[in-house]
């Protein structure tokens, strides 16, 4: 037995030879579409994944069947027009010029959706009831409009014939159109298209026999469905296996996507995308409980992120295709790398879930680790090396920025020494990681480091540079990539200075012991106020999170609050918004925190024993502003050549001295992406 | 009265050794006769002395040294011989005659200076005992009969020097025709004259002969009640005959890739283990280096004296030895005696394997995979075509019934860094537009491991399969990437009645550039050089083919000191990697070392195994890549898999 004879086992759908076991499953890429239609960027997005050798890509999560179900807040595929035609036979060919099969996932959304925008449709469901995620409330659906829906259906599958995909996997998850008829939580008809088991099924039954009658036997069509929606008036386990079963018999099917976990909640929404929290495959057992009741291959995406895993998971047959699809994201040569045994090289993705979370806030889906992701026209997946000259690049600071400039630089060819005061690579990652449930962030960390190693990148670790350090390196290119200190003196009430409070960063650094009964004091509500509260909750505080915002992690995306909410609500975390830190005083042996409510100015106080303020950051500029003057760019990074993705001016110009750059938290708070993005667009240059 | 008294007395002493000499002769045919039978190639006797001056003289004249040195020796013995034997055995006189012997009596002195200069501080290669004392009995042979042959010729008074010079002559060329005619058959060093002349003729492989090749091993009679050898009887009687022509010179001890790992192999040591076995006696007289790591006479058969016919392994050769073998013909291609190592080895391994069932280390598990999955590792034989899902390969029986190519696959097919090498292959068959296809999983293993392992049975199998399948399609070439089912489809197949056209990928891609059938960039900034696969190069010529395609990228290859004929196996033939035999260093570091050594930074291979055994030593070292992977990347115009673009750092 091979390492990864499993993974690399073909297996057919329907007339199908897709080429191993690995599936990027269907998910909304939101910046793929002009108007619906597929764009160069969608189409080179999907082309990398097919080089870097994926079985079968399921592009298009939720594209849309019909002019009522509304596209535009995702940007998802039309296919409600031929127009979309030549815009698949793109597609296609991009990705099977690599020998990747290519399907797109089509659906009518229902009520999960929202009405304002776009067309301003009336929403439609079984029976009208409002779907809580989008705040999306709807019509109950009429006979005639479900026979319009059904014929959609089948010309949508029509248009991914003609345009040369592979084939389609109708969405019967989330909570769409179909399963909505499923799911007796939504469909409370009377009619024959609701109330019985048969009822319930007629909807996505009429859909599938259109769509079969349209595409004829040998295309591949298959169905994305829920292995449990894990609410108590849904359909569990048992449900979802009698469905499975029943439109198996009908001989339509090719295959099953499943999904652990319904997602009409917050709560549920955050198992459909595990994050960093979960364990690894959470929900295999239910695929597995669907491939028991099917004939046809059965896939299952949700963290899977490694080949070994991925191995064991398909040698003992659980399920007949894995989808690794934000690890796709992450390493989208993921495949290519296994073959080339290079398998410590691949970028693992770390399901901090930076693209999700972007996804539904209706932002283009972008990797937190890599920001070549969906930039393949501007952004390299792999740094050419370079043919002109081999510059000396000094780099101070080992964060996200440092490392992805090092890595950058050395992938060049450039001779790069990293400099960073702390004992590790990492930066504020490091810091990040020591929170309970976010350890796996520091997998960004791991793999630069391997990266830095195989590329023989001078580190310097435990060495604290100074003005008269870097200058005596005499280098061609210095780049700062600093970081910044937290930022708990911007009010001089708080009592910083006279140490009435302390940083997150101290807490989690372990450089303070967590109080008994602490005050958190969040402005920023991203993870690191969330993260210090759990923290200090793990280690037997007795803890309050206090915002001037409108609730604790307000900024957190949706698949990330709630794991979140779960750890601080079990640990009775008391979460409180509204209200702003005025002032702290000492009393005996307890602090004390005066707060002000931001809409009625009333003041109330909190006798506590610690308080720490989660407040942001500050640019550590010392060393910008005592090399700047003399650096032959005066440290301007020219915006402009930066944007457009080219080299930047005075790069080929000889001289001596040096040219200066800025990147990440040293110029300004943004996060991980930022730092890493412009660490590569500045770099892949050199 | 010295004068008359002396030449009566030597005709007597010639006379008498010619017969003792005969009767030493007699003695040794029938040692060679205990062997089996074997085709007796009479008209090779004739071509000795062509084959003499110029097939073997082309392997010894690689050292040029000692081809001069063996030239002027053997040319004046030979001469000396004759005017011997005609001036004192059939009585006939002249000056001319007298001349002839003082002048080659002189040459043969000056060649035997030079063998003694050679033997002052003698390498470790050269044995040592009677092969000591040789260049005394020559220089004393010689010099006796020039001495002798002064007053003759006149230039010294007839009786000078009286009895005392005479006695001196008398016993000087006793003793030297005693070492030149006694020792020929009665087993001194000089046997080699005798038994090589003869081995010349009757080789076992004729084609060797005039510039020809003869390299896949004999087929074995598997109805026969023993297969294999076990003991020296077992051996043709040609082999044996072979055995006796060595001269102990070293050179395959120093070509072999296993003696330099310290593995327990002396192919030179082997071969006297076999005479040995043959003429009985110990291996405890071996004057040379021993098996790595294994005492000379500490075999049980140093207890069996006096002539027995013992089981060779484990008696008289450690099992071990023959199981260190890579079979990369280094030593076949270094001998001047044209003696044949590797058939010895299989021979032996074949009863080890097939009578006895000890094929050692992983060697059982491999045979028995070939034998239930058809492949060495034991795969699912229909998970032979998994690597090629995405490529849309034309299947013979499947899809066409003809093609102008049969792309053999070989077991590349189940090995991810392999399967690169493959989609190269195919990427470039297409850029050329040629019209192949595959046998899928019809395709067995070519079954040269199993062969070289000693399973002759289910080499026959595998062969006989094989051809079965390839017999119902019509095709005009076989290409390959791998040189060992290249060397079995070409030369090993024949037996069984398979006759192909079949070319390495590196030659049939060089018909290609030259036809400009496929077109590469230039790719002179490669730092490279090439490692010459033993069943591509030693076992069937090929060396150009690979150099030209790396040239025509404008590669200048930096040649290692061990090149062509002379290259260092990888250590991954003959079923080597498997049976896994310990020594103090493994072949593909040190093979890897010679790279190195070029400070090359890619090292080029045609060959999966190389490919495998070279990228298993450690980093840092050259990147590994096949010949197919490097002009894909020069091929112009095309989308190349990524996985064979992505370039492999090792800073």
């Amino acid at each position: 037995m091979a390492q990864f004879d499993a993974l690399f086992k073909p297996l057919a759908i329907n007339q199908l030879t897709i080429r191993n076991r690995v599936v990027s499953t269907a998910h909304a890429e939101v910046y793929a579409t002009e108007g619906g239609m597929t764009t160069e960027r969608y189409v080179k997005y999907y082309e990398e994944k097919a080089k870097g050798g994926v079985g079968l890509c399921i592009c298009g999560g939720s594209s849309v069947v019909s002019i009522d179900s509304p596209q535009g807040w995702w940007k998802s595929v039309n296919l409600s027009t031929d127009r979309i035609i030549p815009h698949f036979q793109n597609l296609a060919d991009a990705v099977h010029k690599h020998g990747g099969k290519i399907m797109i996932q089509i659906t009518h959304m229902g009520r999960r959706s929202r009405w304002d925008g776009g067309n301003w449709s009336t929403l439609v469901s079984p029976s009208g009831i409002r779907e809580p995620v989008h705040r999306a409330t709807c019509k109950t659906i009429e006979i005639e409009e479900m026979q319009r829906i059904i014929a959609d259906f089948a010309k949508a599958a029509g248009r991914a014939k003609a345009g040369g995909l592979d084939g389609v996997e109708l969405s019967a998850v989330h909570q769409h159109l179909i399963d909505q008829f499923w799911s007796p939580r939504v469909n409370r008809r009377t009619d024959e298209w609701g109330g019985s088991f048969e009822n319930r099924m007629r909807f996505g039954l009429e859909v599938l026999k259109a769509v079969r009658a349209e595409v004829g036997r040998d295309f591949a069509v298959g169905m994305r469905i829920t292995g449990d929606e894990f609410h108590a008036d849904g359909l569990n386990h048992d449900d979802m296996k009698e469905i499975a079963a029943y439109y198996n018999k009908t001989g339509l099917v090719d295959f099953f996507g499943v999904v652990g976990s319904g997602c009409d909640t917050h709560n549920t929404l955050a198992n459909v995308i595990p994050n960093m929290s979960y364990p690894p495959e959470p929900f295999l057992h239910l695929a597995a409980g669907i491939k028991e009741v099917v004939d046809v291959p059965v896939i299952h995406a949700q963290n899977i992120k490694d080949p070994n895993q991925a191995q064991r998971i398909l040698e003992a047959g659980y399920v007949d295709f894995v989808g690794m699809t934000r690890a796709h994201i992450a390493d989208p040569h993921l495949i290519a790398k296994i073959k080339l045994n290079q398998v410590d090289q691949i970028k693992q993705c770390v399901g901090a879930n930076y693209c999700i979370d972007r996804q539904y806030q209706g932002l283009d889906v972008l990797c937190i680790q890599n920001a070549a992701t969906s930039r393949e026209s501007t952004m390299p997946h792999i740094i050419e090396k370079t043919t002109g000259v081999i510059r000396k690049v000094v780099i101070i600071g080992g964060g996200p920025a440092g490392m992805e400039a090092a890595r950058v630089s050395a992938e060049r060819g450039h001779k790069v020494t990293l400099i960073e005061k702390n004992a590790e690579l990492g930066g504020q990652i490091t810091i990040a990681a020591k929170a309970p449930q976010r350890d796996q962030i520091a997998g960004i960390t791991r793999w630069f480091a391997l990266e830095l190693a195989r590329l023989g990148v001078d580190i310097q670790l435990n060495t604290a540079a100074d003005e008269a350090s870097i200058r005596a390196l005499n280098a061609d290119v210095v780049i700062l990539a600093t970081g910044a200190r937290p930022f708990i003196d911007q009010n001089p009430h708080w009592g910083a200075d006279e140490g009435l409070v302390v940083s997150s960063w101290d807490i989690l650094n372990g450089d303070v012991a967590p109080g008994k009964n602490v005050l958190v004091y969040d402005t920023i509500c991203e993870f690191s106020g969330l993260s210090v509260a759990d923290f200090l909750a793990h280690n037997g505080s007795q803890v309050e999170v206090v915002t001037d915002d409108i609730k604790p992690g307000a900024a957190v995306g949706g698949t990330t609050f709630p794991t979140y909410y779960r750890s601080l609500y079990e640990r009775e975390v008391i979460m409180t918004s509204d209200l702003l830190l005025e002032k702290v005083y000492r009393e005996d042996d307890k602090l004390v925190a005066v707060l002000e409510n931001e809409y009625t100015a009333q003041q109330e106080e909190r006798v506590v024993d610690q308080i720490v303020v989660e407040n942001g950051t500050r640019p550590d500029e010392l060393l910008y502003f005592q090399l700047k003057q003399d650096s032959r760019n005066k440290g301007q990074i020219d915006i402009e050549t930066l944007y457009d993705a080219k080299p930047q001016p005075l790069l080929d110009e000889p001289s001596d001295g040096y040219l200066l750059y800025r990147i990440g938290d040293c110029v300004a708070q943004r996060n991980t992406h930022a730092a890493i993005y412009d660490a590569l667009r500045l770099c892949k240059d050199f | 009265m010295v004068a008359d008294f002396l030449p009566n007395l030597i005709s007597i002493l010639i006379l008498v050794s010619v017969v003792l000499a005969i009767v030493g002769a007699v003695r040794r045919v029938k040692l060679w006769r205990q062997g089996q039978p074997s085709t007796i190639h009479w008209a090779g006797l004739l071509a000795i002395p062509r084959r003499y001056l110029v097939d073997l003289h082309h392997v010894v004249s690689s050292d040029k040294y000692i081809s001069n040195t063996h030239v002027a020796t053997a040319g004046g013995f030979v001469l000396t011989i004759i005017s011997v034997v005609l001036i004192y055995l059939l009585g006939i006189s002249g000056s001319i005659l007298n001349y002839a012997l003082l002048t080659s009596s002189a040459l043969m002195f000056v060649g035997a200076v030079f063998v003694l200069l050679r033997r002052r501080n003698p390498p470790a290669n050269l044995s040592r005992g009677p092969w000591s004392r040789l260049p005394f009995s020559l220089l004393i042979f010689s010099s006796s009969f020039f001495v002798l042959t002064l007053p003759a010729t006149g230039k010294l008074p007839a009786d000078t020097g009286g009895w005392m010079l005479a006695i001196m002559l008398l016993v000087g060329i006793a003793w030297g025709v005693g070492e030149m005619f006694l020792g020929m058959t009665w087993g001194g060093p000089m046997k080699h004259a005798f038994a090589g002349a003869l081995h010349l003729g009757l080789h076992r492989r004729q084609e060797r002969f005039g510039g020809g090749r003869s390299t896949g091993l004999k087929s074995l009679n598997l109805q026969k009640d023993k297969l294999g050898v076990e003991k020296a009887d077992d051996f043709k009687w040609n082999q044996l005959l072979s055995f006796d022509a060595c001269v102990e010179c070293g050179r395959c001890e120093k070509a072999c890739p296993a003696f330099a790992a310290g593995q327990p192999l002396n192919p030179k040591k082997l071969i006297q283990d076999m005479v040995v076995g043959m003429a009985g006696g110990s291996d405890a007289n071996f004057a040379g280096s021993p098996y790595p790591g294994v005492d000379v006479g500490t075999q049980p058969a140093s207890t069996y004296k006096g002539g027995e016919i013992i089981p060779i392994i484990d008696v008289l050769v450690p099992a071990k030895t023959v199981w260190s073998c890579t079979t990369c013909r280094a030593c076949v291609q270094e001998c001047p005696m044209m003696i044949e190592h590797v058939d010895a080895i299989v021979d032996m391994r074949r009863f080890e394997t097939l009578e006895k069932g000890q094929t050692p280390g992983k060697g059982a598990e491999v045979l028995e995979n070939l034998k239930t999955t058809d492949n060495p590792n034991g795969y699912a034989p229909e998970s032979r075509m998994n690597w090629a899902a995405d490529q849309n390969l034309a299947v013979f029986g499947e899809h066409v019934q003809q093609a102008d190519v049969l792309l053999w696959i070989g077991d590349a097919a189940f090995d991810m860094r392999n399967q690169r090498t493959l989609r190269a292959m195919v990427s470039l068959l297409r850029a050329a537009n040629i019209d192949f296809a595959v046998l899928g999983d019809k395709e067995c293993d070519s079954g040269d491991s199993a062969r070289r392992l000693g399973d002759e049975a289910t080499f026959q199998r595998l062969a006989k399969t094989n051809i079965t399948t390839m017999q119902q399609y019509q095709f005009k070439h076989i290409v390959t990437a791998d040189p060992h089912a290249f060397h079995c489809l070409k030369n090993e197949y024949q037996d069984f009645g398979g006759h192909y056209d079949v070319y390495h990928h590196t030659g049939f891609f060089a018909d290609l550039v030259k036809t400009e059938k496929i077109k590469l960039d230039n790719k002179k900034e490669l730092s490279l050089t090439y490692h010459d696969p033993c069943y591509l190069g030693r076992y069937n010529g090929e060396y150009d083919a690979p150099r030209y395609l790396l040239e025509a990228m404008g590669i200048q290859i930096k040649e290692m000191e061990r090149s062509k004929t002379k290259a260092r196996c990888c250590g991954g033939g003959g079923g080597a990697p498997v049976t896994d035999i310990p020594g103090t260093q493994r072949i593909p570091d040190m093979r890897m070392d010679d790279a190195k050594s070029t400070s090359a930074e890619i090292i080029a291979v045609g060959c999966p195994q190389c490919s495998l055994m070279l990228e298993g030593v450690v980093e840092p070292r050259p990147d590994v890549k096949d010949i197919a992977e490097l002009m894909l990347d020069a091929l112009s115009v095309q989308d190349s898999p990524l996985e064979i673009s992505l370039v492999e750092t090792h800073p």
